[in-house]
This record gives structure tokens, C-alpha cells and sequence, in this order.
């Protein structure tokens, strides 16, 4: 049998796994399924499927869910859409669904991610100097009015 | 006893653009976008898999440095590419570089089979150039 993770991998061949990965990351909010992507790549499903692993560390459908939680998180750092609007347009069929494995891969339930990114927004705007690490908010911005300066004459 | 690097700072001709690349080509994360009150802008981005490294991409303007000489001398140095910036890890530097490549990117030299690995250097078009690696050996678990 031949051992697919020693072939060398051929210009033309990598050119259809990016196209794959492509038609994953402009359609991540359709059903996509193996057969899609390698008739999308026009090679066999277990061809296909052993070289995207190989090349990109991950299954095809490990990436595509990793897609949709980014493309997520990304939504879901502004007030609009709701969430489920947000679960629909990233794949998801149910909420349950997204919401439990949005939990488990980021670490919060959507809701409480969208809070702290609201929050932390609000915060940039009225107090960016909180995020600052203060030896850059002195050197490279003016002087905190609220921060005692040193006495130049000391 | 000093543990680890939290923080790092990338001087960049244009923090916009230097966004583009990190973010919509590489795909890299926005960590914190804050703009004091004159104007300075602290954007810090993460690499896809490693987030506890938050990359500052500064660009020299006169809120960081009021010298003007400085800043032009920043320039010169970003303009001529004198300034090379690190080592980007990637699973497979061919399928990267070819990615790279349809989405615009500018290499300096293509893939090419090193001692440690297989390497191209990549330009991120605002004055930095960075060795894409893909290191050797290649023993990475799949992850979810």
C-alpha cells in the first residue's frame, strides 16, 4: 500500500487542497461535507481527506468547525446580529448545539463571550490607557493628567 | 526569575496595512485596539496557536517618537527591509506559501529545504521579513 505521508506532494495537488480549503472558508455557512469538498478539489474522498489532514494538522471537518467558532467570535464582539441569527449564518443547526461547543472550545457560553467583548470595547474607548502596559502608555503617549509626574526638579 | 515573553513589538510603515496582512491574510487574532487621546493606537494581534504572545504592531509617528530625525531614520530602516523580524511556524510551508501567494503576499525566496526544515522568507509589505518554517522534524498531533 502506498504511505501517503511520505509522498511528495505535488504543486497542482496543493493547488486543489487550498482550493478546498477556500470553498470552506467562502461557504462555511452551507452544509459542506466530504463528498462537496473533494469533488471541489477533484480527487478521491480518502485522498482528499488524508492529504488535508497532512498538510493542515487537522481533519476537513476539524477546520470547518474551527472556521465557524472564529467567524463567530468575530460576530459576536459586535451588538448585531442575535445569536442565533449568528448560529444559522456560521452552519449550525441548532443552538444547543453551537452554544455547547462554543462553550467547550472558547471556554464561555456565547452570550457571556459577547458581554466581555462589549465590555472590554466600552472599556478601550473610555480608559485605553487600562491596556496599555504603563513603560508604553509614558513613553509613546502624553501624560496621564491623573498620574503625578515626577518633579524635574528632583 | 523571569519566565516568559508577554509581549513583543513589531514596528510596522502602517498599522492598517499591517493589519491586512496579519489579520485578513495570515489570519492572526486582534488581541487589544485601544487609541489614547493623541492619537497613539495600541493594536496587538496573536498568532492562530499561540495566544498568551501578544504582538505589538507600532508604527513610528510623533506621539512615539517627537524627534523627527528618529522617526525618519525608523523609516529608512522599515523602507529598506533592514529590519528582519522572526520566524513564522507553519504545518507545511509549500501549501502556506502557495496560499500565501494567490492571496498577494510577496516572498523574498520560495520554499527550499533547509537543515532545520523547509523555509521561504515572506515579506509583510509594511518593512518587516520573516523565515516561514515548517520545521523538522514534522511530528505535529492533529488538533481540533
Amino acid at each position: 500500500m502506498i504511505n501517503l505521508a511520505l509522498m511528495p506532494i505535488a504543486p497542482e495537488t496543493y493547488r486543489k487542497i487550498i482550493a478546498a480549503k477556500w470553498y470552506m472558508d467562502e461557504h462555511f455557512h452551507e452544509p459542506i461535507d466530504l463528498d462537496r469538498l473533494s469533488r471541489e478539489a477533484c480527487l478521491s474522498r480518502y485522498y482528499f481527506h488524508r492529504l488535508f489532514t497532512r498538510i493542515y494538522r487537522r481533519t476537513p471537518h476539524q477546520y470547518l468547525t474551527q472556521k465557524r467558532l472564529r467567524q463567530a467570535r468575530q460576530w459576536l464582539a459586535d451588538k448585531e446580529p442575535s445569536i442565533s441569527d449568528i448560529c444559522n449564518n456560521v452552519g449550525f443547526e441548532s443552538i444547543g448545539s453551537f452554544s455547547s461547543l462554543f462553550k467547550k472550545t472558547i471556554g464561555y457560553t456565547p452570550q457571556f463571550y459577547r458581554n466581555r467583548a462589549l465590555h472590554q470595547q466600552q472599556q478601550a474607548r473610555q480608559q485605553p490607557r487600562s491596556f496599555i502596559p504603563q513603560c508604553f502608555a509614558n513613553s509613546f503617549a502624553t501624560p496621564d493628567p491623573a498620574t503625578p509626574q515626577p518633579d524635574p526638579q528632583q | 526569575m523571569i519566565t516568559r515573553l508577554s509581549h513583543v513589538t513589531l514596528f510596522v510603515l502602517d498599522q492598517q496595512k499591517a493589519y491586512d496582512f496579519y489579520v485578513t491574510k495570515l489570519g492572526f487574532t486582534v488581541h487589544t485596539d485601544a487609541t489614547m487621546e493623541n492619537g497613539f493606537r495600541w493594536l496587538t494581534i496573536t498568532a492562530p496557536e499561540q495566544p498568551e504572545l501578544e504582538i505589538a504592531l507600532l508604527s513610528p509617528h510623533e506621539t512615539m517618537h517627537p524627534d523627527p530625525e528618529t522617526r525618519a531614520a525608523f523609516k529608512v530602516l522599515l523602507e529598506k527591509g533592514a529590519l528582519g523580524a522572526g520566524v513564522l511556524h507553519t504545518p507545511d510551508c509549500l501549501a502556506t506559501y502557495e496560499e500565501l501567494k494567490a492571496k498577494g503576499v510577496v516572498f523574498k525566496s520560495a520554499p527550499k529545504e533547509q537543515f532545520y526544515g523547509i523555509e521561504a522568507v515572506v515579506t509583510d509589505g509594511v518593512g518587516n521579513w520573516f523565515s516561514m518554517t515548517q520545521p523538522k522534524p514534522v511530528d505535529f498531533p492533529v488538533t481540533g
